[in-house]
């Protein structure tokens, strides 16, 4: 069974795999094309600055991999073939698990991807010492913010339509929320607390902020 | 043979498909030890119930026209001609009684009826 | 194996406040072909998704192939084969794929009665399902239900809006499974002179609540219309069920639409100081129509059906 989820998943998402997988081995190839063993301070500075500018594809690509991925799983069935999956002999949640665990494998593609550019980048560039490469904890951190996004918006789009609404009408009425307290003159910040815990490590989206730096001090 | 089977007829279907077969057992236009088809293949290709098949091969076979026998399929018996006389004399009573209650349903009299036969068959009916 | 592949008690849904199916009762005997009859919106699909466990009843049971719905659902749908009114399946797949795709959810899968069907169909494998004409798709879904080799066969309108080829072919395929397998058929349609050829056991649904639940045989027989040229006074003892009269000649004459009609009942009528002119047969079509217009005129000698 999960060879047949497996494969159609495949079929419906290979154009978003295939697009990922190749960005995700170029970026660590394109960041650090400018390496070379014989640079001053100004050089090195700028040369990493430079490899953090580049940093900022890889959460973005994670995240983009993530959300579409997620979507375009989910999209065909909120399209009317709900009564297909919903009349196979098997009960909602392990089928539900089988399309997560489709998705997580579809993932790998572009987070071997991300390994193996980064090992080869590392290891064909000219590093001056006192800098060192990071291939392994990159395509770590890279995996592991792909599949929170991808197993957020997942769990958003499994539901029913009513529910992703419900999601997103609950966070409007935050930011409206937000905007008439405002208005109204208080200095009362309620959206600052939910961001904070949101992208603040512990919170579950600190993975993608900070520096992603493949070659560093 | 199977032309025209008529599910909005009164008579059941079974009643129909025995009546086929019955009238080309008795014309010879299936010769004994001839193999019929298979309830399979005739209710598939007839689009009827295989109920209904079974039950016009039993009814058949009831009357001594076929036998069925066991994992070997279906096959016509010899008719016999008492057996052939009695079949047609059933035939032509069923068309007259037809032709009689049609004509009592139009209000004709028999004497009405009569006339139109012996005009149509060219003869005086004794 | 139990008398009956699906059982329904009491059951009631309601549709927001469109229509209601009200203490639903209904059983299918194993082993038969059942119609399913009614006007659009009297509730049919409702009950068939009801069945399948698409939809979670208010009160009462559902039992598929003895398993309870929807409890037991995902265990009673693998004897289940479904075909939808409106084809389902990924676009994207191509007709061999999507056979490949639902042979691995079925133990019981039969794939070379599957191959054999793609060639019967003249289905092409490598087409996209997307690509497929109506009547294609229709056939499909008709060979993935039969390849499932199911013990129970739930068709929504089916073959309603193809071409009469493609009907055939459709019905050939399903009486030819039904004849070598043991299953049990639940089939809905407007089609009402196909289902007159193959089916033995018919339900008629109008407004949500099921008003015939009888053999097709003794439905047919027992709808008449009878010419009566002189009416008894006392309809009560009469053992038939007289739906609608309306006045024949003037002369006290009146057309009779009944139900439950045996031969040997002429006797009660001429008993009770009646006289028919005539009896007329109705087939099924016109049985059904006439059933359910008795239903829309109010008139107060009709009996309560």
């Amino acid at each position: 069974m999960f060879r047949a989820i497996l494969y159609q998943q495949w079929k419906w998402t290979r154009l978003i795999v295939a697009l990922g997988t190749v960005a995700a081995f170029a970026i660590p190839l394109f960041s650090l094309r400018s390496s070379s063993t014989a640079m001053d301070h100004k050089m090195a500075a700028q040369f990493l600055a430079d490899v953090q500018s580049w940093g900022v594809l890889y959460p973005t690509l994670a995240g983009a991999l993530g959300v579409l991925l997620a979507i375009a799983l989910w999209a065909p069935d909120h399209r009317g073939r709900h009564v297909y999956s919903l009349t196979l002999p098997l009960p909602r949640w392990r089928y539900v698990c089988l399309r997560y665990l489709a998705g997580l494998t579809l993932l790998a593609a572009p987070v071997l991807a991300v390994a193996l550019g980064a090992g080869l980048a590392s290891l064909t560039a000219s590093l001056p010492t006192g800098l060192h490469a990071y291939p392994v904890g990159l395509a770590i951190r890279f995996a592991l913010a792909a599949v929170v996004a991808f197993t957020l918006f997942f769990a958003v789009s499994s539901g029913t339509a009513r529910t992703a609404g419900a999601i997103l009408g609950a966070i409007a009425a935050l930011v409206v929320l937000q905007v008439l307290i405002s208005a109204s003159g208080s200095e009362t910040n309620i959206l600052m607390p939910v961001l904070n815990a949101l992208l603040v490590a512990p919170g579950p989206f600190a993975i993608f902020t900070g520096r992603w730096m493949l070659v560093d001090v | 043979m199977f032309e025209r089977l008529d599910p909005r007829s009164p008579t059941p279907l079974y009643a129909q498909i025995a009546e086929r077969l019955r009238a080309a057992i008795v014309t010879r236009e299936l010769t004994p030890a001839e193999a019929l088809p298979s309830v399979r293949q005739l209710a598939a290709s007839l689009r009827v119930n295989p109920a209904t098949v079974v039950q016009a091969y039993r009814e058949l076979e009831a009357e001594g026209f076929i036998e069925m026998r066991q994992g070997a399929g279906t096959y016509v018996r010899e008719v016999s001609p008492s057996q052939r006389g009695a079949e047609r004399e059933r035939q032509a009573t069923e068309l007259v009684r037809k032709l009689l209650t049609d004509a009592a349903r139009l209000g004709l009299s028999v004497r009405e009826v009569t006339a139109a036969v012996e005009r149509e068959l060219g003869e005086k009916v004794r | 194996m139990s008398d009956f592949a699906v059982e329904i008690s009491h059951l009631t849904y309601r549709v927001k406040r469109a229509f209601a199916l009200e203490d639903l009762s209904l059983r299918i005997p194993t082993g038969s072909i059942y119609g399913f009859l009614g006007p659009n919106g009297s509730g049919k699909t409702t009950t068939i998704r009801l069945v399948l466990g698409l939809l979670r009843p208010e009160s009462g049971g559902i039992t598929v192939l003895g398993h309870a719905i929807p409890a037991e659902a995902p265990a009673a749908l693998a004897g289940v084969g479904y075909v939808p009114e409106a084809p389902h399946l990924d676009p994207t797949l191509t007709v061999s794929e999507a056979i490949w795709f639902h042979s691995h959810f079925y133990p019981t899968w039969d794939a070379a009665w599957a191959g054999r069907l793609v060639r019967d169909f003249e289905l092409d494998p490598r087409r996209l399902f997307g690509k497929l004409s109506k009547g294609q798709k229709g056939k499909l879904m008709m060979l993935l239900a039969l390849a499932q080799r199911p013990r129970l066969l739930v068709l929504d309108e089916p073959t309603d809006g193809l071409d009469p080829v493609v009907r055939r072919d459709m019905l050939s395929a399903l009486l030819d499974y039904v004849s070598a397998h043991e299953a049990t058929v639940f089939i809905s349609s407007h089609l009402i002179h196909e289902l007159e050829r193959i089916c033995d056991w018919v339900g008629v649904m109008d407004n949500g609540r099921l008003v015939a639940d009888v053999e097709m045989e003794r439905f047919k027989t027992g709808m008449k219309r009878l010419k009566v040229s002189k009416c008894p006074r006392d309809l009560t003892p009469l053992p038939f069920r007289v739906l609608t009269r309306t006045p024949l000649n003037g002369n006290g004459g009146e057309t009779w639409l009944v139900r439950d009609w045996a031969p040997e009942m002429a006797a009660a009528l001429t008993a009770a100081g009646g006289e028919i002119q005539e009896v007329i047969d109705l087939d099924l079509e016109e049985g059904f129509v006439e059933l359910l217009r008795s239903f829309r005129t109010r008139r107060p000698e009709a009996a309560d059906v």
